[in-house]
């Protein structure tokens, strides 16, 4: 358990979580803390759980055991407020505008002020580089830019914590930068990130790391410290992974 | 509940269907198609006294399909393209999406209904006794309720092969059990009790009592009340059924 002090420096803080689907177990007495402010990684191969835990994270899914603090609550309608989820698929309204999508989603968490609200929209669609796009409708735009879009309705309230399920799936290499550029401005203005991948890539820019496999957490800590642990000085993440994906076997063997 | 969010759901259902023009087009088209197949099956000279009856049960089952089917496959669609679990892991409630989107579909019922109305009564020269506006109150409230059905549907169905399952399911025996066909007192005690449940049972009798009979809307409050009562029960219904976070 953490003490009253750690609790308020916490984004999240998941304790012996796990969820099945039927006879399909997702997470297995998963637990994992994440601090305020920093970009954190959930990498683990497809299955290991990464998405039934954003999910949880965002209140889609309820654990039956377990417990789950997200911004020193349990998930509701009241924290999701504080919350930016961008899920899997770019989920927007195809026949709707660029600004369309992004103003619906400022109306539903709560922005009332028609004024107030087009300012936001515009600095938002802006900050993923879509201005001069912004009437085209959803239909039009190729995959990477509905991600951006998509992104865009999860910062337009400008929430203090986001979850990102696969933001950067798809994106060619510029793209990719583009958007680990915006997630490093957002952590720099105090954002909490969650982002689950399964490419290395993504994780070598991530402030913290959690190793998911088998709907566990095989690994936790920064990007050096989990390399370090391998004992080989020249070791990528790729390899820290295999490396406490055997460990871990080992110790079940053992 | 918020009104602003109801109303930010019903403004973008809109949105969505004028923007989609194919759709626009199907919805307003496709009864026009139907109820012209409708007058060119009918032999002019013996059908017309058979078309002036079985009028206000066709009418009924015609709205009540098209908004069903309407409603079912867009909140479905809601659901298969990711925007519903969106919706549910933002601060919205359930009652904001399930009372939002009946209010974004009503314009374009009532379009529909409007349509098969005028068609009913000036293309297909039905004879009809009671006022056209009572006609039309009593035909958007069955409209509503088709509404209603189609969303509280569509909160089982996980693609849509199933929500297209249930227009079998939901759909016909309506037709056949209602009153389009055959009066329900004419039929078996049991099928009699089944219509009991239906909510065009009532929309026909209602709509029978104001074109054959000439009755007001006054006179079909039990009618009018029962169809209220359905669509506040599916609406209801489709509130529990939608659930934001399933255990496991």
């Amino acid at each position: 358990m953490l003490d009253a002090s750690e609790n308020r420096t916490l984004a999240l803080e998941v304790e012996n979580v796990s969820f099945s689907f039927g006879s399909v177990r997702a997470l297995d007495n998963l637990t994992l803390s994440v601090p305020k402010g920093v970009s954190f990684g959930l990498l683990g191969p497809n299955g290991s759980g990464k998405t039934t835990l954003i999910r949880i994270l965002v209140g889609l899914l309820k654990p039956r055991r377990g417990k789950v603090s997200v911004l020193g609550q349990p998930p509701s309608p009241k924290v999701a407020s504080q919350i930016g989820y961008m899920p899997q698929l770019s989920a927007l309204y195809g026949e709707l505008s660029i600004a369309g999508n992004v103003d619906f989603f400022a109306r539903i968490y709560g922005l009332k002020n028609a004024g107030a609200r087009a300012e936001l929209v515009d600095e938002t669609i802006k900050l993923v580089e879509l201005a001069e796009r912004k009437k085209a409708s959803i239909n039009e735009l190729s995959g990477g830019m509905r991600q951006r879009v998509s992104l865009a309705c999860a910062l337009v309230h400008k929430p203090s914590l986001l979850l990102l399920d696969e933001p950067t799936v798809g994106l060619d290499p510029e793209l990719r930068v583009n958007f680990w550029n915006h997630f490093r401005n957002l952590t720099a203005q105090g954002i909490t990130l969650v982002i689950s991948s399964h490419t290395m890539d993504d994780a070598a820019h991530c402030d913290r790391l959690a190793f998911l496999r088998e709907g566990r957490v095989i690994a936790q800590g920064t990007p050096a410290q989990l390399t370090e642990a391998t004992g080989n000085p020249e070791a990528s993440l790729e390899d820290a992974f295999l490396y406490f994906t055997k460990q871990e076997v080992s110790c079940n063997v053992a | 509940m918020s009104l602003n969010r109801i109303f930010a759901i019903a403004q973008r259902i809109i949105l969505q269907l004028v923007r989609d023009r194919r759709t626009m087009a199907l919805i307003f088209i496709v009864p026009m198609v139907i109820m012209t197949i409708v007058d060119l099956s009918f032999p002019k000279d013996s059908g017309q006294q058979v078309l002036d009856y079985i009028a206000p049960g066709l009418l009924a089952f015609i709205a009540l399909f098209f908004a069903f089917i309407l409603t079912g496959v867009s909140f479905l669609r809601e659901r298969t393209q990711g925007t519903l679990e969106r919706l549910m892991a933002s601060p919205v409630s359930r009652g904001d999406i399930v009372i939002g989107y009946p209010l974004g579909f009503l314009p374009f019922a009532i379009i529909q209904s409007l349509i098969i109305l005028l068609f009913t009564i000036y293309v297909l020269d039905v004879h009809y006794r009671g006022d056209m506006w009572q006609i039309f109150i009593f035909l958007i409230l069955a409209t509503v309720v088709a509404i209603n059905l189609g969303i509280f549907v569509s909160t089982f169905a996980r693609n849509e092969f199933q929500v297209i399952q249930f227009i079998p399911l939901v759909i016909l025996p309506q037709a056949f059990l209602c009153g389009l066909i055959w009066p329900v007192e004419q039929m078996n005690e049991y099928l009699r009790w089944i219509a009991k449940f239906l909510p065009l049972t009532y929309a026909i009798s209602g709509l029978q009592d104001i074109m054959l009979k000439g009755k007001g809307l006054l006179e079909c409050s039990f009618d009018l009340i029962i169809l209220v009562v359905f669509a506040a029960a599916l609406l209801f219904l489709a509130i529990i059924t939608l659930r934001r976070a399933p255990s496991g």
